[in-house]
């Protein structure tokens, strides 16, 4: 598939009536039939980034452009984008079917159509034999899936679903989960899906925007974010991680926990204090001798899949493990990684300047 | 069970006493035969014989029916409107000012409205007689229909217009297709309440009725001023059965419409 840009944001800045800056210079690109996903705590301006899109608001500053053309005044109901708002915003006066049929009856296609389309989008999300229900008969999930199928039966070129999922149970997301990438994929649309679980951006997406206070951390697809992730912000966010002080001694040399340990970041320069990140599940449990880093167990609780061990080394650092293999409480332990395990960040580097580095890594023969 | 009080079943019932004794007094005394509301001779329908054979009478009710019906229509459109207005406006303190301005006429009382309606035909030149009074009931119905349709419109989530929008709705299908039937509920009640005020509205209708145009209410006021004949009694009782049906009526429509109603705040 060749790169298309649908959807492009151009240093956009959004306040509200001279209020504090909920967008702060905001540009990124969309590309067609792709899975994007917003992340960010609550607050952070993902709704605000959709409605400028759905154009419900207007952007301060900067242009979007959709398909080449600047549309930042072009009216809400001339955009080919559907929405799925965070409330669900159904009609409270019509029923499931007429619900779903409200965009398809505006544009005036003929009734056996419509019949079939809606009848398909409501077994997409498996509200069958729901047609005749009132919004009010439908319980929180159920509605949320006929805001979904709302949506989709309109067949846009870009979907933006705002926290589609977050009222159903465990089971039922996971399998919606599955379902809207299935149908992401068939249909081929865009998809723009705004969520503040990690778990679930990191599943479904092709690339995810991490947000904060209204700046895009970072972008990129699952894996370069959680391996990679740019700053403390974004490491912490992203999955679980171990985030301490260190110091770069020179290129492949770090300094944490009081030691030194070989590494696989260059282009630092000498005795540059950064940030460093291991994965709580990079971290192996081995006897106190034959650890890189020794350790007291000061908590441990079992997950299912693995136990969560919480450790304070010498320094008073404290160490998430996660490892499928069991300790006792008060117990000291050394814990083992690979140079690869430990990820460098300096203190305040822009996105630019990150890939940048990255690439660097690439020209000096350095392969993931 | 808990045993009540007595005291508040015995109060509430001394008050629906007082208040319907005086109707029911009138209403039973309109089949006396004897012709006075002293002493109850015989049962006779003759006064409502003699009501339907008055024509004047007829047309006057006519007339106060064609009123309220019209100036209740009108000031429903009128008052949806200025609704809309007053929700959708930008600027805090002019929508402020205009939801204080409708409070104020929905307070004042209905002899300086009447007053100054009567100023105002006088000076503007326009013949007292129907249309004064049809202008007159439009205009104090409209802030009544204001006062029935805003809650409905504030408590509507804005989320709604954005999906109705996002859906492709312009302008006239977002309100026609999902506003209006949202705030249904509001807009009959807002006409219901207007007919009602409209019917038997007697003091602005008072001051600007010209010599040829009478209401219902004027007309009873003039009839009973000029002494006892129980014609009133039976227009009376007429009046009232035509207000409870009314009243069912609306109850009904507000049955029926409470099903959808209230969906719509859920998260
Ligand atoms: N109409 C508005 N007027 C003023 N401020 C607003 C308005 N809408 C949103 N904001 C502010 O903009 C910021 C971003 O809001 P936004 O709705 O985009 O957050 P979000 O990332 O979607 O959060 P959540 O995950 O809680 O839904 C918030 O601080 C919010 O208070
Ligand atoms: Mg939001």
């Amino acid at each position: 598939m060749t790169k298309e840009v649908i959807i492009r944001f151009d240093h956009v800045t959004k306040r509200y009536d001279n209020d504090a800056v909920v967008l702060d210079h905001v540009s990124f690109e969309i590309e067609r039939g792709k899975f994007y996903t917003l992340l960010g705590p609550s607050g952070c301006g993902k709704t605000t980034i959709l409605r400028l899109i759905a154009g419900f608001t207007e952007a301060s500053e900067g242009d979007i452009y959709f398909n080449g053309k600047r549309m930042n005044n072009v009216p809400a109901n001339k955009r080919q984008v559907n929405t799925v708002f965070q409330d669900y915003a159904l009609f409270p006066h019509l029923n499931v079917y007429e619900n779903v049929a409200f965009g398809l009856r505006i544009k005036k296609v003929k009734n056996s159509e419509i019949d079939r389309r809606v009848k398909e989008a409501l077994r997409f999300v498996n509200l069958s034999g729901y047609e005749k229900r009132e919004i009010t008969e439908m319980s929180g999930g159920q509605r949320q899936r006929v805001a979904i199928a709302r949506a989709i039966v309109n067949e846009p070129e870009v979907i933006l679903l705002d926290e589609p999922l977050s009222a159903l149970d465990l089971k039922l997301r996971t399998e919606m989960q599955y379902e809207l990438r299935d149908l992401q994929k068939r249909l081929g649309i865009t998809f723009i899906f705004v969520t503040h679980d990690q778990e679930e951006a990191l599943a479904m997406s092709d690339e995810i925007f991490v947000l904060n206070q209204g700046k895009i951390q970072q972008s990129g697809t699952p894996t370069d974010i959680y391996d990679e992730p740019i700053n403390r912000f974004v490491a912490d966010f992203i999955g679980e991680s171990n985030i301490v002080p260190g110091k770069m001694i020179r290129d492949f040399e770090v300094e944490f926990a009081g030691k030194v340990f070989e590494c696989v970041d260059q282009g630092l320069n000498q005795n540059e204090s950064v940030d460093i990140v291991i994965r709580p599940e990079d971290l192996e449990i081995t006897s106190w001798n034959e650890g890189k880093i020794q350790v007291k167990v000061d908590s441990q609780l079992f997950r299912g899949v693995h136990y969560e061990m919480i450790c304070y080394d010498e320094a008073q650092n404290e160490w998430l493990v996660h490892s499928t293999k069991k300790a006792t409480v008060g117990e000291k332990i050394g814990l083992n990684f690979e140079p690869e395990a430990i990820h460098v960040m300096r203190l305040g580097e822009t996105e630019e300047e990150f890939d940048k580095r990255l690439e660097s890594y690439q020209e000096a023969g350095y392969e993931q | 069970m808990k045993k009540k009080s007595v005291w508040p079943r015995v109060y509430l019932a001394f008050i629906f006493i007082v208040l319907y004794a005086p109707i029911f007094y009138l209403m039973f005394y309109s089949f006396n035969s004897g012709g006075t509301m002293n002493n109850f001779e015989g049962f006779t329908l003759e006064w409502y014989k003699e009501l339907f054979g008055d024509k004047r009478l007829l047309i006057i009710v006519l007339n106060t029916i064609i009123i309220a019906l019209l100036s209740s229509a009108i000031s429903t459109i009128i008052g949806v409107l200025g609704a809309l207005a007053i929700v959708y406006m930008r600027k805090k303190t002019a929508k402020q000012a205009l939801l204080s301005f409708n409070n104020v006429l929905i307070v004042s009382p209905d002899v300086i409205i009447g007053a100054s309606f009567l100023i105002l035909f006088t000076m503007a030149g326009i013949k007292l007689g129907f249309t004064s009074v049809l202008l007159s009931h439009i205009a104090f119905s409209i802030p009544i229909v204001v006062i029935m349709v805003l809650p409905k419109l504030q408590e509507m989530s804005s989320s709604l217009i954005d999906a109705a929008r996002d859906l492709g709705a312009g302008h006239w299908d977002v309100l026609s297709k999902v506003v209006l039937p949202y705030i249904s509920p509001g807009v009959f009640a807002g006409f219901f309440m207007a007919l009602t005020y409209s019917l038997d509205d007697f003091a602005v209708t008072f001051f600007v009725t010209g010599n040829g145009f009478s209401t219902l209410s004027v007309e009873i006021y003039s009839l009973a001023r000029r002494g006892i004949s129980l014609n009133i009694n039976a227009l009376s009782t007429l009046l009232f059965l035509f207000t409870i049906i009314l009243v069912a009526g609306y109850y009904f429509i507000m049955q029926r419409n409470s099903r959808s109603a209230g969906a719509g705040v859920q998260k």
